[in-house]
């Protein structure tokens, strides 16, 4: 009898589905601290943001295009975290290849519709993994911190596109540091008119797919989970682990650049300094609480999504903080990366209830996050 | 004079007793050997004893007085010191740095570095250590590095010294070295244990010898004058040491695999010197050695895994270089010394695994890079049920399987593609009894289909069992070529530690 | 633009100016790095820094006590990094980044909470600039360090502190030896996981204290993201200054130098081109593995209890 889906894999699975729902609940629970401190309701505000971001098209569509670039950058942290490689870079990817996507868009002229935005992906994901594969050089030959290379590169690419952007490339007459708009032929069609939802979300998630396609189903795929969880024997069994690091990496840049590529030609339809609010780095929790899985990246981008429309809408009425998100992710990212943590808290909860039991001391193993 | 009481020690674990009610007693200004195989639980009575874990029943005495050691603190403070096989020092730190780190003289926050450095010196010399005080401990010898472990221990003032395996890593005359030092820290007034299973040692400088076996003590009063090493090992082991029924090949061919000048450098040394051999179809040719010889180095030059420095391999005549696929692909097997590190991925399932390293084959990869899920599910089952591997499904995770299965998917997986030549390395290291047999009834049948063989153990009863020639190897060099039985078990025990020349002047029996 | 000397002093005193919070933060991942936990999250204690000494200085309306409250603060962010990464074995850059993360979004909803404002904090007391007529009769030297707040003295005082504690004290010794071999450390008896927190705290303290340099030292406000990766920097810069406080003086103002050459180009180079130089300077060294010394042996590793 054949199973499709291993036993190990399941159980895996299963417990790192767990191990993200526990941490997600937590840290919903904790932001719900937060809102009481400033003075709301917690119940009040949560139903408001779900009611708002799930119950009304304006707020559905939103949540969907919040999610659109995680997705991207969700992926791209994930994917080269199968090569236990960490990308720090997708913001500078993600300026990279929003800023390919708009010279694209707006200075060739005469493609059929389709053609011109599938070119200016296609020029966002050369950029984004041209900058991830500088990265990813530098740690294969030169034995560099990828996460300081990324950081670094980061910061020059967003000065550098500011520059593009306040300097040659700026239309005359702008007021902000942007480009010259794209053509029509460039722009995303939307999906839900008025809203920011374009056909951006559909490629995300293809893309999704054909990352889960690509880890499962392909050898290439394999000898990245090899490579991923043992070096050594990955060499033994003949890998070629430099190229399998590069190759990786570099997608992941690329994949990345891509996100920036659909908020050019789906929402601003020019590059417009600043226009990424911290999706790079966003892109870090949608992977930990997608247990890195691709497929799961679109759920957990999807949450996110959800919260971050629900904030961005109250937030004209009421004074609830934006930022709240950003925390509530970085307490997700918290309580994925140390699956003990969580256990312990379980089990002093478990405690509390049950005042007979005696807690049993923890043995507490190296964890991979 | 008793200066150490154990009484009905017991240690449990959940799933093994590594220990049970054994007694052991040590008297000031002895030298005791505390002998057994690897599992014995030789080490856990003295991680006991020192400190570093509880025992599960049992009390201990020290100079009559009962004590309990919470952490190995508690045993530092009343006089016992452990010397761990593992060095515990910090190369970067000098030998003095090393000594006094955690118990720094001075009075105040500062430390005072000329008194530490006079304690050091005054120490060297009262017992003719002979280390360089100033010198820092990565540039310093094995042998010197472990005396400064001794030195840390005498500095703390220890009664009790326990060394855990101290000649493991020591060339012989490192050897004569360290026992003139425990000969003189016994006058000293020091008494000592001595962890080991190296039967010769332990009959040069032992004043008594207790024996453990699977957890259980055997005989606490061995005089090691009066007993043969071939008694020592038969307590021991619990049975007649015999050679293995030998299987000679059946038909020796064409020489298959030859090597020719194979030297590795490392870190400036040569950790392989100008070495040339050479396999036949239907041969085992089994290296016999202490590991750290040089082992390491051939089999990755042999498997393309490190470029040496020279060498020509040719494989049925036709050169073999590259990197290690290019070595697979040309048909060199090789089964690697760590299974887990190393041979597999224990995080994927068993399946994934029987592919690793062929994984590319036509039969397993469509030329476009899918993976054939089907055939590769069917040839795992196949090479599951033809290799006995005992797992839930070829979907379990490896990490389920016992030590023996897991290395049976290596062996399933490296013999089932029909390699001319394979290179295995320790393959029935830490495997249970049944596994081992059963690899070794592979090994031999591989052979007799016409692969060469190359053997590479620390065993030294499993390279003389399956080898139909054996190579000793030491410090880099190929130091003697014998047929099986030629040399008998002590011989080559002295040749492995450097001894050749002892084997020339006459035969040596114990 | 004439070179003169009245340049050069402009150069050597702007780049003191802009090495102090390299220094502080550096000095702090070398505490954490001897102690064998890696340095990542500084960027995280320092911008935290930065916040809560204005938030202290707000509240009692000095200065100094702002310092406190900053390098307090500095030090309770890095106990996130010691807890995950000491207690819970998570991967030190992933608790490193954790901190960085959090503090970028705990400080703007901090600075909202608190002051109902964003993008930047009230006005509070600050560092003066000192006022040392004195100094302007030393010839040359008295000129530039007439230029510098007490507080780059303060830095001075603490490297030499700083490696006097790491090479001549028996604490000292002990936490070098947890960041070298932390196995061989706890079987001379020494509490592995105390030092490793010490080395944490004493990195947040002292990056909490460079950040409050860029907020109360050289302004008066806080600004959403002032830190502007200085955080990674230093980490940069502390293993280029190969983990000891003398090597990381040097390293600093030798990066100082790099960011102080902004205000040289500002006239001559588009903005952001000119703001890019420190990262690319940063980039070039990485690049030419010139920050990759090693360090001590046992950093990341763990002692099973």
């Amino acid at each position: 009898m054949i199973k499709n889906i291993d036993n190990a894999r399941k159980i895996k699975m299963g417990s790192s589905f767990m191990n993200s729902a526990i941490a997600l609940v937590i840290s919903l629970i904790l932001g719900m601290v937060i809102i009481g401190i400033s003075g709301y309701s917690p119940i009040e505000s949560y139903i408001a943001i779900f009611g708002v971001s799930l119950g009304t098209l304006k707020g559905f569509a939103l949540s969907l295009s919040q999610a659109t670039p995680l997705i991207f950058t969700g992926l791209a942290f994930a994917f080269a975290y199968k090569v236990k490689m960490i990308n720090t870079g997708a913001e500078g990817q993600l300026y990279a290849g929003a800023m390919a996507a708009a010279l694209v868009g707006a200075y060739i002229t005469n493609l059929p519709s389709g053609v011109h935005a599938l070119l200016g992906f296609a020029a966002a994901f050369l950029a984004g993994g041209l900058a991830a594969l500088f990265v990813a050089l530098c740690k294969v030959y030169l034995n560099a911190n990828e996460i300081i290379v990324s950081l670094m590169l980061n910061e020059i690419i967003i000065f550098f596109t500011s520059y593009l952007a306040n300097g040659p490339l700026k239309p005359p007459g702008s007021g902000v540091g942007q480009t010259k708009m794209i053509e029509d032929t460039a722009k995303l069609t939307k999906l839900i008119p008025q809203t920011q939802l374009t056909t951006a979300i559909f490629i995300a998630i293809i893309t999704a797919c054909v990352l889960a396609y690509l880890l499962d189903k392909t050898v290439f795929g394999y000898e990245i989970k090899v490579t991923g969880h043992n070096l050594k024997a990955s060499n033994v069994a003949g890998i070629n682990v430099s190229k399998i690091s590069l190759i990786t990496f570099a997608l992941s840049g690329a994949i990345a650049g891509m996100g920036g590529a659909a908020m050019v030609l789906g929402v601003n339809y020019r590059f417009v300094e600043g226009f990424s609010s911290g999706y790079g780095f966003a892109g870090i929790s949608i992977a930990a609480l997608a247990a890195y899985n691709p497929i799961g990246v679109i759920f957990s981008a999807f949450l996110i999504g959800i919260l971050k429309s629900g904030t961005i809408t109250l937030n004209r009425t009421t004074s609830i903080p934006v930022e709240l998100v950003d925390i509530i992710q970085v307490l997700v990212l918290i309580f994925v990366a140390a699956p003990a943590l969580i256990k312990s808290i379980m089990s002093r909860a478990k405690k509390v209830r049950s005042k007979s039991s005696r807690e049993e001391h923890m043995e507490v193993k190296t964890s991979d996050i | 004079m008793e200066i150490i009481r154990m009484e009905n020690i017991s240690k449990i674990y959940p799933g093994t007793v590594a220990l049970k009610g054994v007694d052991f007693t040590l008297n000031k200004q002895e030298i005791v050997s505390l002998l057994g195989e690897n599992g014995a639980g030789k080490t856990t009575l003295m991680k006991i004893l020192y400190g570093m874990t509880a025992p599960s029943s049992g009390r201990i005495f020290y100079k009559g007085e009962p004590v309990r050691f919470k952490r190995p603190i508690d045993a530092i403070e009343k006089g016992i010191c452990m010397v761990h096989q593992h060095f515990m020092l910090v190369p970067a730190f000098t030998v003095v740095e090393n000594i006094i780190a955690g118990s720094e003289p001075g009075s105040n926050i500062f430390l005072d570095k000329k008194k530490a450095r006079q304690e050091v010196i005054d120490l060297i010399s009262r017992f003719k250590f002979n280390v360089d005080p100033d010198a820092k401990v990565e540039k310093l010898s094995v042998g010197e590095q472990q005396r400064v472990e001794i030195l840390k221990v005498l500095y703390r003032k220890a009664d009790v010294i326990i060394l855990d395996e101290p000649t493991a890593v020591l060339t012989p005359h490192e050897v004569d070295d360290l026992f003139a030092v425990l000969r003189r820290l016994k006058d000293e007034g020091k008494s000592i244990i001595i962890i080991t299973h190296k039967l010769k040692e332990t009959k040069e400088i032992a004043d008594r010898v207790v024996v453990l076996r699977d957890g259980n003590l055997i005989n606490d009063n061995v005089d090691p004058r009066k007993v043969s090493t071939k008694e020592l090992s038969e307590m021991m082991v619990g049975r007649e040491v015999n050679l293995q029924a030998r299987r000679p090949a059946k038909h020796i061919g064409e020489v298959c695999l030859k090597v020719e000048n194979l030297t590795v450098e490392e870190d400036g040394k040569e950790k392989v010197k100008n070495v040339s051999f050479a396999i036949h179809h239907g041969e085992i040719l089994g290296i016999a050695g202490i590991e750290g010889n040089g082992q390491t180095q051939i089999i990755e030059a042999l498997t393309g895994l490190r470029k040496p420095k020279s060498m020509k391999l040719t494989l049925d005549g036709k050169e073999v270089t590259g990197k290690s696929s290019d070595f697979l692909k040309a048909g060199i097997g090789h089964v690697p010394e760590d299974r887990l590190s190393m041979g597999l991925v224990k995080e994927m399932s068993v399946m994934e695994n029987m592919i690793l390293g062929y994984h590319r084959e036509s039969e397993f990869c469509s030329k476009k890079g899918l993976l054939l899920k089907k055939q590769i599910s069917q040839y795992a089952e196949k090479l599951k049920k033809d290799f006995l591997v005992k797992a839930a499904s070829i979907y379990s995770a490896v990490s389920s399987l016992s030590g023996g299965n897991q290395q049976k998917i290596i062996i399933s997986r490296v013999f089932s593609r029909e390699p001319k030549a394979i290179i295995v390395a320790h393959p029935t290291r830490g495997v249970d009894i049944g596994a081992t047999e059963y690899i070794h009834n592979q090994l031999i049948e591989l052979r007799d289909r016409g692969a060469a063989v190359l053997l590479i153990s620390a065993d030294l009863d499993e390279v003389r069992a399956l080898s139909d020639r054996i190579l000793v190897l030491y410090e880099g060099e190929i130091v003697s070529e014998s047929m099986p039985g030629e040399l008998s078990e002590v011989e080559m025990g002295l040749l492995m530690t450097g001894g050749n020349y002892m084997v020339e002047e006459g035969k040596q029996r114990d | 633009m004439t070179f003169n000397a009245e340049v050069l002093y402009s150069i050597v005193a702007s780049t003191l100016r802009s090495s102090v919070p390299l220094i502080l933060a550096a000095l702090g991942g070398c505490f954490s790095v001897r102690a064998g936990v890696s340095d990542l999250g500084l960027e995280g204690m320092m911008l935290a820094g930065s916040f809560f000494s204005v938030l202290g200085s707000y509240i009692t309306g000095n200065a100094w006590l702002g310092l406190l409250f900053g390098m307090l603060f500095g030090a309770v962010f890095s106990m996130l990094h010691a807890v995950m990464h000491i207690t819970y074995r998570v991967n030190a850059s992933i608790s490193g980044m954790c901190v960085n993360l959090l503090a970028t979004a705990a400080t703007p909803l901090l600075l909202n909470e608190i002051f109902g404002m964003s993008g930047k904090s009230p006005i509070v007391e600050a560092f003066k600039k000192p006022d040392w007529q004195w100094m302007n009769n030393i010839p040359v030297v008295g000129r530039i360090l007439g230029a510098q707040n007490v507080l780059f003295f303060v830095a001075i005082l603490l490297v030499i502190v700083s490696w006097i504690f790491m090479y001549k004290t028996k604490i000292g010794l002990r936490m070098r030896m947890v960041s070298e071999n932390p196995h061989a450390a706890s079987t001379v008896g020494l509490n592995v996981t105390a030092y490793k927190y010490f080395g944490v705290a004493m990195s947040g303290c002292l990056a909490g204290f460079a950040g409050a340099y860029l907020s109360i030292g050289q302004m008066n406000l806080f600004v959403e993201e002032m830190t502007a990766g200085r955080g990674y920097i230093a980490v940069v810069i502390n293993a280029f200054g190969k983990y000891n406080p003398l090597g990381v003086f040097g390293g600093s103002i030798f990066f100082g130098f790099f960011d102080a050459l902004q205000t040289i180009f500002q006239n001559i180079f588009p903005s952001q081109l000119v703001m890019m130089t420190p990262y690319v300077f940063t980039l070039l060294v990485i690049a030419l593995g010139l920050g990759g010394s090693r360090g001590p042996a046992g950093v990341g590793k763990h002692v099973d209890n």
